[in-house]
């Protein structure tokens, strides 16, 4: 894949929190209802759990964002494997596994005050995000996954139109809050 | 010091001086003085003109509550603020502040001429002096309204300062910070509870600080405020003052406005001016206290006129004397407080005048021990002095009739007609207020929200009711949320408890039509008006507050509410709950459009969406439109070109050779599962089940009302595999659309929708030389019998994964190429590089759609505004008629749209050949009388294409049987004839759209 | 703004997580031919405009994506429960009197 030559340079690093743009990944819609035994066992990973639940083996990761929805996660070079897996269940399991690799890009949020540096954009409580779980929800009007990974660590997917705004927005916030420490 | 400044008194740190200016003189001050109090200081109560009259005016009160003494700051280009209170502005090094609505000057004002023509301002004056004559509105009246209206100047440059927001969840929520606030917190502050306290003033304490003498369970008022807020932010509650809760809205949440550099000197880097602050609170305590009403008699607003609390204020917290020879008048036994203070800290009180006939022994003792004169059962009516009060007029009363008048000599008035409690946000609440009939005033009875009341704002009085109401409220929130909290009691010493009573205008012997007696001092309303308004038939408070303006200017009526309405219910002889009280609106205290706005503002107003190519269209010189939230290249315009210019260059150089394009913004869905192609059927007005993968076809949307709601070209990539594309504008509301069918009416279909909008760039290319630009990239052969028109395949473009799709949107050759979204630039780039040899032209939104009006092809939106149906645009072949159901179907059978006389979509042509505005409306006959009957408009029209004389698209009725007819375009200067035509006015065979078979053997040889 | 409880997520949320959808319980015909002009009108265009308690449509457009029911009181803005599409509408009388799980 190549650089997304056309964002802002993402990274900022303040005393409140550190911003920056994750390398590339394979990532997919994967749709799905009924039985979820078969693309549990096809893919490896758990898919079940309340909405926000997440799963992981090796280099795949993936969010239930829906009853009938997860985002997939893993390296570029897994791709090919997961695409073949899921088509090998099609007949039997229909289902709809699309490629989003392009559309979207991860920005990582961490540091001390990552979470305060959320709330200049989302509404809802962060503190109900437990780390190793995640949302879709929505930052500054618009819609987001956010994935939290640690107390203090974040990543949050976001369409590539949107994510210069976004981006600019959290490097004001996090200035905003490491001048506050100071 | 300052000749008011009184040593030993106050909170101003006086070893920090301060220099400020207003009105252009410099004065100096203390680190923790306001405008106000540095003013007062020296001396200065003059410090505005009333909005109306152009009064003379001074600080009424010491808080945000005050409605005169509005200052102008300025601290530097842009960064000016009319209608600050002087009462809340900290003084810092170097501020600037100035006298609002005088003219010249603060102390000869021409407009004061207002004042002697009182008669004409009388209540509801706009109604009745601007009503006549009717030729004088647009002249006279609307400039002088225009002229006399607002307060202030606006500032003129942009707002430099940058604002912020936030988004915070608590558990309790505690508003204000006198000692009703800090008890409740520091009792809800058990367990774990996050606990967030605030308060509008630069420090907690309220009342406290300007009560230096209370003590709490054996400790000074000021040390138990050090205390308590150390104890408070030890056990984890958030502390923050400077902070103004502005409005309750639903569910708990609560706005902040957290003003953070308007007190400094100097602005610290990356610190926003303003932060609003949205809090959902589990539980929120409201203790905002109460608010000292003003009396109101002729001459009650005449500068040194102010409210005994805030003498007592600018005393014991400031320092400041505001008169040393002040009088008293009252109907509350505070304000004999205010005269004992006054007198212990130097002053010589001239007398206590108490509308009472009778106080508490304790009162006249404390008055006799200072030799303060006493006057009971006295009335005020006037006052005397032009820029500073000199004296006021007393009247004995007896068996309620007014006496023989005495004049007091004095330089300043401190008067208090009680306390109403502060019910602001409790109001927002919607919550239901009660009327205390021995209070005379309205008390707090029920909210719907998670929320209760404490303190002296549900009417209780002294420090310790406050303290121990405080302390029962805040174990109360934290039960209410399923913990104990901390059981607290307080006993105060010296706590000043007391009582009164309240009044509606004092009685006078002077002409009460001649009397300016100040209900509402920002609005410059009197008692008079709301009389008079009552007289002439008002009899609803809220009717009486319009005509009046009661209580409709920034400090919204926080003095003014209850005054006003004690006097209207007198004049309409009935109870106060009867006439009703006026709403509370928020903001509580005027907000800055910054605090609003937040980080949206310049770049940020919101988000400008680009796609992958934007950036070369800049490096290119393009000149972008916004559609949606896109931003899109409009026309490339070369060396100097004018729009038209450019634009019709780049629809030649498509027609005769090759343009380019970027499509990228076109909304996609894919539409994957076994019953994708079911799903298209019941979607789409058009057939899909015999389109074959591979192929494509253009599929139009309508609602179940049988009108156009978007259209695009839909490929099928796969027997259950879907690539949709929608236009720019609707992507997301046809994806909302789509899942609003799927998930509630169709919930059995197996079949997903995933948006792909950003997934792919698109670029089309367009005219005789795309396939011969192309075919070198790909190993797809571009020949009309292998991939002829509306064809699509999966393949590789220059190297990378793509969608390819044969269709046009121009009549010309056309190819859409969708690779990965990142790598849309290096293909376009590609391709530009290659097509040079063709002379290729980059070309934007507007030679888009230039070229598809050419050929017909209709703009939803544009052509089409939701009335229209596939029939009216000429595209009844679009329609599956066969199919027993889809969306729309039913909907086309409506009556109304089968009628006859429908707007059809049809061409014209100008007969004079001009070209016709979009949007302008369309007659069959121009000779008849206006207003003519009007039967349709044109919804697209163009001069810069490649045809030889103007186009336009329009609906007209019945237009599809009024081929040839001529229709007139009446506009403002002449009327056009125009005839009617079909839409398609490039190439009606299409025969531009086939890969000539010469093109073939050349491109494969490129 | 309101808080709205989404029964798929179950959890409650701040409203500028959804979209309103308008008035539910308001079925597309199954059959749309077979309906008279006026039943299709009624489907179209007549909506209740309740001052009251409303049976309203909500989607957690920011979330999880499903539209979902719900029943408020428009005059209080108060939400008496939430559930999801396709649920029958839920019972008045119990509703009314026991405590929202809907609005908080």
């Amino acid at each position: 894949m190549n650089a997304l030559t056309s964002l802002p340079t993402a990274i900022l690093e303040t005393s409140a929190a550190r911003i920056l743009l994750a390398k590339p990944k394979a990532r997919f819609s994967l749709r799905a209802r009924g039985d979820l035994a078969p693309f549990e066992a096809a893919l490896g990973l758990s898919l079940g759990g309340p909405l926000g639940t997440r799963a992981s083996t090796g280099s795949r990761e993936t969010i239930r964002l829906a009853p009938d929805e997860w985002m997939l996660h893993s390296t570029p070079s897994d791709a090919a494997a997961i695409e073949g897996a899921c088509a090998a269940l099609y007949d039997a399991h229909p289902h709809s596994l699309v490629s989003v690799s392009a559309r979207e890009v991860t920005v990582v949020i961490e540091g001390p005050r990552a979470a305060e540096l959320l709330t200049i954009g989302c509404p809802r409580d962060i503190a109900k995000i437990e780390p190793g779980s995640g949302r879709r929800t929505v930052f500054d009007g618009v819609t987001v996954i956010l994935w939290r990974d640690a107390e203090d660590s974040f990543r949050m997917d976001v369409w590539n139109s949107f994510a210069p705004h976004l981006i600019d927005l959290l490097k004001i916030g996090a200035r905003e809050l490491a001048a506050e420490v100071a | 010091m300052s000749q008011y400044r009184v040593s030993g008194k106050g909170r101003v740190d006086l070893s920090k001086k301060i220099n400020f200016t207003f009105e252009g003189k410099s004065y100096t001050g203390g680190q923790g003085d306001t405008v106000a109090s540095a003013l007062l200081s020296h001396g200065v109560h003059l410090m505005g003109r009333s909005f109306k009259y152009h009064r003379p005016r001074g600080a009424v009160a010491a808080g945000s509550e005050e409605p005169n003494a509005l200052i102008g700051t300025r601290r530097g280009p842009g960064r000016f603020e009319p209608n600050t209170r002087a009462t809340v502005q900290d003084i810092y090094e170097g501020l600037q502040t100035n006298a609002q609505n005088k003219y010249p000057s603060l102390k000869f004002d021409v407009g004061a001429v207002n004042d002697a023509a009182y008669m004409l301002f009388s209540a509801g004056f706009y109604y009745k002096t601007f009503m006549w004559p009717r030729s004088f509105w647009d002249k006279v009246y609307e400039p002088f309204i225009r002229a006399a209206a607002g307060l202030g100047v606006s500032p003129t440059e942009e707002d430099p300062d940058h604002y912020a927001s936030r988004n915070l969840h608590i558990d309790v929520l505690v508003v204000g910070a006198g000692p009703t606030g800090i008890a409740a917190a520091k009792a809800a502050s058990a367990e774990g509870l996050s606990v967030v306290i605030v308060d509008e003033n630069r420090e907690i304490g309220g009342t406290l600080l300007s009560e230096p003498q209370a003590v709490i369970d054996g400790i000074p008022a000021w040390a138990w405020i050090e205390q308590e807020l150390a104890a408070l932010k030890a056990q984890g509650v958030k502390v923050m003052t400077r902070t103004t809760a502005i409005g309750y809205y639903n569910d708990n949440l609560v706005g902040l406005v957290q003003k953070l550099t308007d007190h400094l000197p100097s602005l610290p880097a990356d610190t926003p001016r303003e932060r609003m602050w949205r809090v959902r609170a589990g539980q929120v305590v409201l203790a905002q206290g109460a608010l000292e009403k003003p009396l109101v008699f002729h001459g009650n607003d005449r500068p040194g006129v102010m409210l005994a609390g805030s003498a007592q204020t600018f005393l014991n917290r400031y320092g400041v004397l505001v008169g040393k020879r002040p009088v008293v008048l009252t109907a509350h036994d505070s304000a004999w407080y205010a005269a004992f203070d006054l007198a212990d800290a130097g002053a010589k009180v001239q007398a206590i005048v108490d509308v009472r006939d009778g106080v508490s022994e304790a009162l006249i003792a404390g008055a006799r021990d200072r030799n303060i004169p006493v006057r009971l059962s006295y009335t005020a009516t006037a006052t005397k002095g032009r820029l500073r009060v000199k004296s006021l007029r007393v009247n004995r009363m007896q068996g309620g009739t007014v006496g023989a008048a005495e004049e007091i000599s004095c330089d300043a008035v401190l008067m208090s007609g009680g306390w109403t409690p502060s019910l602001h946000l409790f109001s927002h609440t919607k919550g239901k207020l009660a009327w205390d009939d021995d209070r005379t005033t309205f008390l707090p009875e029920m909210t719907p929200e998670d929320c209760v009341i404490a303190g002296a704002s549900r009417g209780l009085w002294g420090i310790e009711a406050a303290l121990n109401d405080g302390a029962e409220k805040g174990r109360a929130v934290a039960a209410a949320l399923g913990k104990a909290g901390n059981a607290v009691s307080y006993t105060v010493a010296e706590d000043r408890t007391g009582s009164g009573v309240s009044m509606k205008e004092l009685p006078t012997d002077l002409s009460p039509g001649k009397a300016k007696a100040f209900v509402d001092y920002q609005n410059d309303v009197t008692a008079k008006d709301l009389r008079l308004a009552v007289r002439e038939g008002m009899r609803s408070i809220e009717h009486v507050k319009r005509y009046t303006t009661n209580g409709m200017a920034t400090d919204q009526g926080k003095m003014s509410n209850i005054n006003g309405l004690n006097i209207a219910s007198d004049a309409l002889g009935r109870k106060q709950p009867q006439v009703g009280l006026t709403t509370f609106r928020p903001p509580y205290t005027p907000t800055s459009f910054g605090a609003f706005a937040g980080y949206h503002r310049g770049s940020h107003f919101e988000v400008t969406r680009k796609t992958q190519i934007d950036a070369w269209a800049e490096e290119n010189g393009a000149v972008f439109e916004p559609v949606s939230q896109w931003r899109r290249a409009w026309y490339f315009p070369k060396g100097g070109e004018s729009m038209d210019d450019a634009v019709r260059r780049e629809c030649a150089t498509t027609r005769k050779s090759l343009g380019i394009f970027d499509a990228s913004t076109l909304g996609k869905i894919e539409v994957v599962g076994p019953d994708a192609v079911e799903f298209m059927n019941r979607m789409y007005t058009n057939p899909w089940t015999k389109l074959g993968v591979g192929k494509c076809r253009y599929g139009l949307l309508c609602g179940d009302d049988g009108f156009i709601r978007d259209d695009g070209v839909i490929g099928r990539l796969g027997q259950d595999k879907f690539h949709v594309t929608t236009t720019t504008g609707g992507a997301a509301r046809v994806l909302n659309m789509m899942e609003d069918y799927l998930q509630t009416e169709w919930p059995d279909l197996n079949v997903w929708l995933t948006s792909t909008t950003e997934e792919w760039s698109t670029i089309a290319l367009n005219g005789p030389n795309a396939a011969k630009l192309l075919q070198p990239f790909t190993d797809v052969t571009l020949t009309e019998e292998n991939f002829p028109h509306m064809s699509c395949v999966e393949c590789e473009v220059a190297g990378m994964p793509a969608r390819l799709f044969r269709v046009s949107f121009t009549g010309e050759i056309g190819f859409e190429v969708n690779v990965p979204a990142p790598m849309g630039r290096q293909l376009w780039e590609t391709l530009w590089e290659a097509g040079q040899q063709y002379g290729i032209t980059a070309y934007g939104t507007e030679t888009m759609h230039v070229l598809r009006a050419e050929k017909g092809y209709i703009i939803v939106g544009q052509d089409t505004d939701g009335t229209v149906t596939p029939y009216d645009a000429g595209m009844g072949w679009a329609v599956g008629k066969a199919k027993p159901d889809f969306v729309g179907k039913r909907g086309l059978a409506r009556p109304d749209l089968v009628a006859e006389g429908r707007k059809q979509l049809v061409g014209l042509v100008t007969e004079d050949g001009s070209k016709l505005e979009e949007g302008a409306q369309i007659v069959f006959d121009a000779s008849q009388p206006i207003p003519m009957k009007m039967v349709g408009h044109v919804t697209s029209s163009y001069d810069v294409g490649t045809t030889d004389q103007p186009i336009a698209l329009a609906l007209v009725e019945g237009g599809h049987s009024r081929m040839g007819e001529t229709v007139f375009i009446p506009m403002p200067d002449r009327t056009i004839s125009a005839k009617i035509t079909g839409t398609i006015f490039v190439d009606p065979d299409n025969a531009k759209l086939k890969i000539p078979a010469s093109a073939e053997n050349k491109g494969v040889a490129a | 703004m309101l808080l709205i409880h989404c029964p798929y997520c179950n959890e409650t949320l701040p409203e500028l997580e959804y979209a309103y959808a308008g008035e539910a319980h308001i079925a597309r015909p199954a059959n749309p031919s077979e309906v008279s002009d006026e039943e299709w009108a009624e489907f179209l265009f007549m909506r209740s405009n309740v001052k009251g308690i409303h049976y309203e449509r909500w989607r957690h457009l920011h979330g999880c994506g499903r539209f979902f029911n719900a029943v408020r009181d428009t005059v209080s803005d108060k939400f008496l429960t939430t559930y999801e599409a396709g649920a029958p509408r839920p019972d008045l009388d119990t509703l009314v009197n026991t405590p929202a799980e809907g609005g908080k």
